[in-house]
């Protein structure tokens, strides 16, 4: 167990982008941004990712179910976060389908943080668990 | 006379007390001019019929004595007798009778006799005046032999006495007879005056009564147990009278007056045509006046009566004749086509729509003959029919453009006072119009969805789009928590504020299309207890009292969230609209449906300050709100919009300061 969880932060909004990487980083995460999926693949594959938080919609052709794959092919538990600001039906199905708890933008950043620190506590105690 | 015939008696009995054998008394009787004996003394019982006589009989010296009017003595031979001393008296006095003193200038017969040195004349003996017969008889005695000169005057002076107290006594006894004349006529009169039913009254010239019929004594005399209200209509009634008797008296020519007087024994006002003349002495002098008071209060009853049902008559025809226009104003503009038909089903009116199908005697065609044969046979068979109401459709043809339409032809009957059918009266819907009419509405009612449903899909658009830029700022505010100088803090406060009321502006309008909320069957009551939990503190703090009734229901489906958020927005919409006091109810029940689903009913009612018209109309159009800068102006949109989405209902009622209720209905699973 590294001392600083390494979060990923994907989302098309720079600015957006910054301020959650800025926040994150105050809260005392190591944390990567990428602007699209193309950059999150990039860094997924490049780095030990404990945690990602992901806007559903990204580029036209891709969402963000095309980099939780990509993600969870790499690590089927990857403790993940699905942001949106509009999501239809389906989007909300197919996220509880694969246990991803979704956040609606504007975000109650407690409520993020919180969520955070829940998945990667859950996730550091089963690791834990299965040794 | 007999009264005063009795002096001749006595008259007889002085002369034979002078020593005269024997004496009579004839009389002359004026109409008949017979001279028949009437008392006689010391004569047998036929002894005095040979003085039986007439006017007439002038050589007998009993008549010649007669006219001549100066007592004779014609002597005569016999034993007991030395000659007869005729003596005749005729009515006649010094003074004038009491009428013709009064009658000044005229001479009374008496009078005239008693100056008349003339040969009287015998049928003139009736008093011009008084209308007195004057008397006239004859004493006739039998002188006794060797009477002297003075003998015969003493005889002469006694009759003379006794003519003077004859005549005195025979005034006297007129004047009783008179009396006797006029009480009889005075009693005729009275009984007149009784038998009479109205009121009869002779006045004074001071007005003062002096006789009355019983019929004016019931208004004009006190009864004998007299009341004080009595008393008071008696009084009352002497003054009217009197008032209009000096008026009568005042204005001379006006004889008739109207009065009320009260009846003193029933207590009755009766009204009273007073009709008067004065009554005049003989010598011209006013005597005082008779009324006669007729009854007249039936008379102007029945007068007013008559003007009444004349009125009434008229006003009732006025009413008919309103109620004609009135009805003929509705059938020319009901719009659909009306038939009246009378109690054999034929044709009695027709508006000129009805016109329009059926047509005129000169405009009639083919399909009008169609037309009215299918309405003859329809209102045929219901005017002989048991039903007072009928409708059926009727398909008929319109004649200008030759198309067929679909009535719906409803008909009624009116019947006459006798129970009898007097008319049918059928008016024509055109179904067709009344479908075009619904398909219109429900037209209109998919665009106002419709617009409904782009208006939120651009708030929808607007609130994705201004999402990320907020989503920024808001993660800047955070960040920069702690890093402000306490100078700043003020502006960093309002800006987190500010901020967050565009959050929550963007979340609510997100909220109503994202529909990510889980779907399933739930329990509306536990949803409804759950938002009441949510709200116990802020609804204590305001002091609104809660009252629930949740029926039992079956599972609703949808979002459970949802109409939490929905329930939550009515309730807090109903605290603020109340104050400290207020009562908020809410109730569930299942309402049965035969013909589609079965829904939940969820009251939400406030007894709060309610909704204005105005506001009732915009209410549910985003961006309205009444709360000012504490309101974003989409809670009842969104109410409205997840209802809507939940396939279900959503009705207000509100009364200015009296309440608001909000009634939900959701579909039930069945």
């Amino acid at each position: 167990m590294k001392s600083k969880p390494h979060i990923l932060v994907v989302d098309d909004e720079p600015n957006v982008l910054v301020t959650y990487r800025l926040i994150l980083q105050q809260q005392g995460y190591e944390v990567s941004a990428a602007i699209s999926s193309e950059e999150a693949r990039e860094a997924l594959s490049k780095n030990t990712i404990d945690l990602l938080l992901c806007d559903l919609s990204l580029e036209k052709q891709e969402n963000g179910f095309d980099v939780i794959d990509f993600a969870r092919q790499k690590d089927p538990n990857m403790p993940t976060v699905l942001l949106t600001g509009y999501a239809t039906q389906e989007a909300n199905d197919h996220a509880a389908e694969m246990g991803i708890p979704v956040l609606f933008k504007p975000i109650d950043i407690r409520e993020l943080l919180e969520t955070i620190s829940g998945l990667l506590r859950e996730n550091y105690e089963q690791h834990e668990a299965t040794g | 006379m007999e009264r005063s015939d009795e002096i001749f008696a006595v008259l007889l009995e002085e002369i034979v007390a002078l020593g005269h054998p024997r004496a009579l008394v004839t009389r002359v009787d004026f109409e008949t001019s017979e001279i028949t004996p009437i008392a006689s003394l010391n004569y047998p019982k036929n002894g005095v019929q040979r003085y039986r006589s007439s006017l007439f009989a002038v050589e007998t010296p009993q008549v010649r004595i007669l006219h001549s009017q100066e007592p004779e003595f014609v002597p005569g031979r016999g034993k007991k007798t030395s000659g007869i001393y005729y003596y005749p008296l005729i009515y006649r006095n010094r003074t004038a009778c009491w009428e013709a003193e009064r009658a000044r200038g005229r001479k009374c017969v008496a009078v005239e006799n008693f100056h008349s040195k003339l040969r009287l004349q015998l049928q003139d003996q009736v008093c011009g005046i008084c209308e007195m017969r004057a008397y006239a008889a004859m004493v006739i005695t039998e002188v006794a032999p060797g009477t002297t000169p003075t003998e015969i005057a003493e005889l002469r002076a006694l009759i003379e006495l006794a003519n003077r107290y004859l005549s005195r006594l025979f005034k006297v006894e007129h004047y009783h007879n008179r009396m006797v004349d006029m009480e009889t006529i005075i009693t005729q009169m009275q009984t007149v005056m009784e038998s009479m039913t109205d009121p009869v009254i002779l006045t004074d010239p001071q007005h003062r009564v002096i006789t009355q019929n019983k019929a004016a004594e019931r208004y004009f005399r006190l009864p004998e147990d007299v009341s004080e209200g009595r008393v008071r209509a008696v009084e009352l009634n002497n003054l009217l009278f009197s008032a209009a008797l000096s008026s009568m008296a005042v204005s001379g020519n006006d004889s008739s007056r109207d009065m009320t007087l009260v009846d003193a024994i029933e207590g009755d006002e009766v009204l009273f045509e007073a009709v008067s003349a004065p009554s005049f002495a003989p010598d011209g002098r006013r005597t005082g006046m008779v009324s006669v008071l007729r009854d007249v209060t039936d008379l102007r009853r029945a007068d007013e009566e008559l003007r009444a049902n004349y009125d009434k008559l008229r006003q009732a025809e006025e009413v008919v004749r309103q109620d004609r226009d009135r009805l003929n104003l509705v059938i020319e503009n009901v719009g659909d086509p009306i038939v009246v038909c009378d109690r054999d089903a034929k044709l009695a009116l027709l508006d000129p729509r009805a016109q329009e199908l059926l047509g005129t005697e000169k405009t009639r065609t083919a399909i009008h003959i169609r037309n009215q044969a299918i309405l003859d046979a329809y209102i045929t068979q219901f005017t002989y029919s048991f039903s007072d109401r009928e409708s059926s459709p009727l398909q008929l043809v319109n004649p200008d453009t030759g198309l067929e339409v679909e009535y719906d032809a409803r008909s009624g009957k009116i019947y006459d006072e006798r129970g009898l059918v007097a008319y049918t009266v059928t008016v024509l819907r055109d179904l067709t119009a009344v479908r075009r009419l619904e398909q219109m509405k429900l037209e209109r009612r998919m665009l106002e969805m419709e617009k409904f449903a782009s208006a939120g899909r651009l708030a929808g658009t607007i609130a994705h789009e201004v999402n990320n830029p907020m989503e920024a700022i808001k993660n800047c505010i955070f960040l920069l928590t702690d890093q402000i100088k306490p100078e700043a803090a003020p502006v960093y406060d309002i800006l987190k504020a500010e901020t967050e009321r565009v959050a929550r502006i963007v979340r609510q309008m997100l909220g109503l299309y994202r529909s990510t909320a889980q779907v399933g069957n739930f329990d509306v009551n536990s949803v409804v207890e759950d938002t009441l939990l949510l709200f116990t503190r802020q609804l204590d703090r305001a002091g609104v009292r809660v009252e629930k009734e949740l029926n039992v229901l079956p599972q609703a489906l949808g979002s459970a969230d949802q109409i939490r958020q929905v329930l939550s927005n009515l309730v807090v919409n109903a605290k603020d609209s109340m104050g400290p006091g207020g009562l908020l109810r809410l109730r569930t029940r299942l309402v049965r449906r035969v013909t589609s689903r079965d829904m939940i009913r969820i009251l939400v009612a406030d007894s709060g300050s309610g909704i204005s018209e105005h506001v009732l109309r915009t209410m549910f159009e985003p961006f309205m709100t009444t709360k000012g800068e504490r309101g974003t102006g989409l809670g009842l949109w969104i109410v409205k919009g997840i209802i809507e989405n939940h396939g279900g209902k959503l009705r207000v009622r509100s009364r200015l300061g009296k309440g608001t209720v909000f009634a939900i209905e959701l579909p039930a699973v069945q």
